[in-house]
């Protein structure tokens, strides 16, 4: 892993199109801007482990598909 | 025509041309990559995506637009390049479905869909940045809003296996 020490307002460069700017510093968050290009993607690093979380939950099903359509719909 | 084994429906014979593949992974299932899409009530939007490498996985899964009509999001380039999307008519999504008995609550998953080239049926869940699209979406369908004219997000041209209710 490649660490970089930076201050306030200052940059890092992936590549010739992604951007990140350190925005402010305060306890314990920092606030990150990042420029990239619409085609990256950029997201949380937590969200992937919260989506696959969601996903265990949901494979973990033990129902009649069309009992639950019909709760749902209220009949 | 091939067998699979499932543990909801016994076994099943599918079209191989049905088979959809998990180029990318459905996030916590990358060892399971082909999947079939069964439906089990032909008046319900709510299918099956099983998986054909172990009976015991299956998600329920909807066209995004039947829980939420006004659904449009950004895929993004590289996802579509990735499952080699030319044409905006290959996409289709689907959105994964958590069922909970007690209390009874169904969610659906419309922040990471499964995006699949309607073309090839290759697959892959994706992450949207769009912030107005949440991980646990609240289904609540009343029959009388449910039409089959619902803009089906490209599951239109997905097939669908039937298995007994």
């Amino acid at each position: 892993m490649l660490i970089l020490t930076r201050k306030l307002g200052e940059t890092i460069a992936i590549g010739d199109d992604i951007k990140i700017t350190i925005l402010d510093l305060g306890g314990k968050q920092l606030r990150i801007g990042i420029e990239a290009p619409r085609n990256v993607a950029v997201h949380r690093g937590e969200i992937y482990r919260i989506i696959q979380e969601q996903n265990v939950q949901a494979a973990a099903n033990d129902i009649q598909l069309p009992d639950v359509w019909e709760r749902l719909t209220g009949k | 025509m091939t067998k699979i084994k499932t543990t909801r429906f016994g076994e099943i014979e599918v079209s191989e041309s049905d088979i959809i593949v998990m180029k990318g992974c459905i996030l916590g299932f990358d060892y399971l990559k082909r999947y079939i899409l069964l439906i089990q009530n032909e008046n319900t939007p709510l299918w099956w995506l099983q998986a054909v490498d172990d009976p015991a996985i299956a998600f329920v899964v909807v066209n995004p637009r039947t829980v939420k009509p006004d659904y449009n999001p950004t895929v993004f380039d590289e996802d579509l390049e990735f499952l080699g999307i030319e044409s905006s008519d290959d996409i289709a999504l689907l959105s994964i479905v958590t069922v909970r008995l007690q209390p009874f609550r169904v969610t659906a998953n419309i922040k990471a869909p499964i995006l699949i080239n309607a073309a090839n049926r290759l697959g892959k869940q994706i992450v949207l940045e769009d912030p107005g699209y949440p991980i646990q979406y609240e289904v609540l369908i009343k029959k009388e809003d449910f039409s089959a004219d619902l803009s089906p997000c490209g599951t239109d041209r997905l097939s669908l296996t039937a298995v007994p209710r």
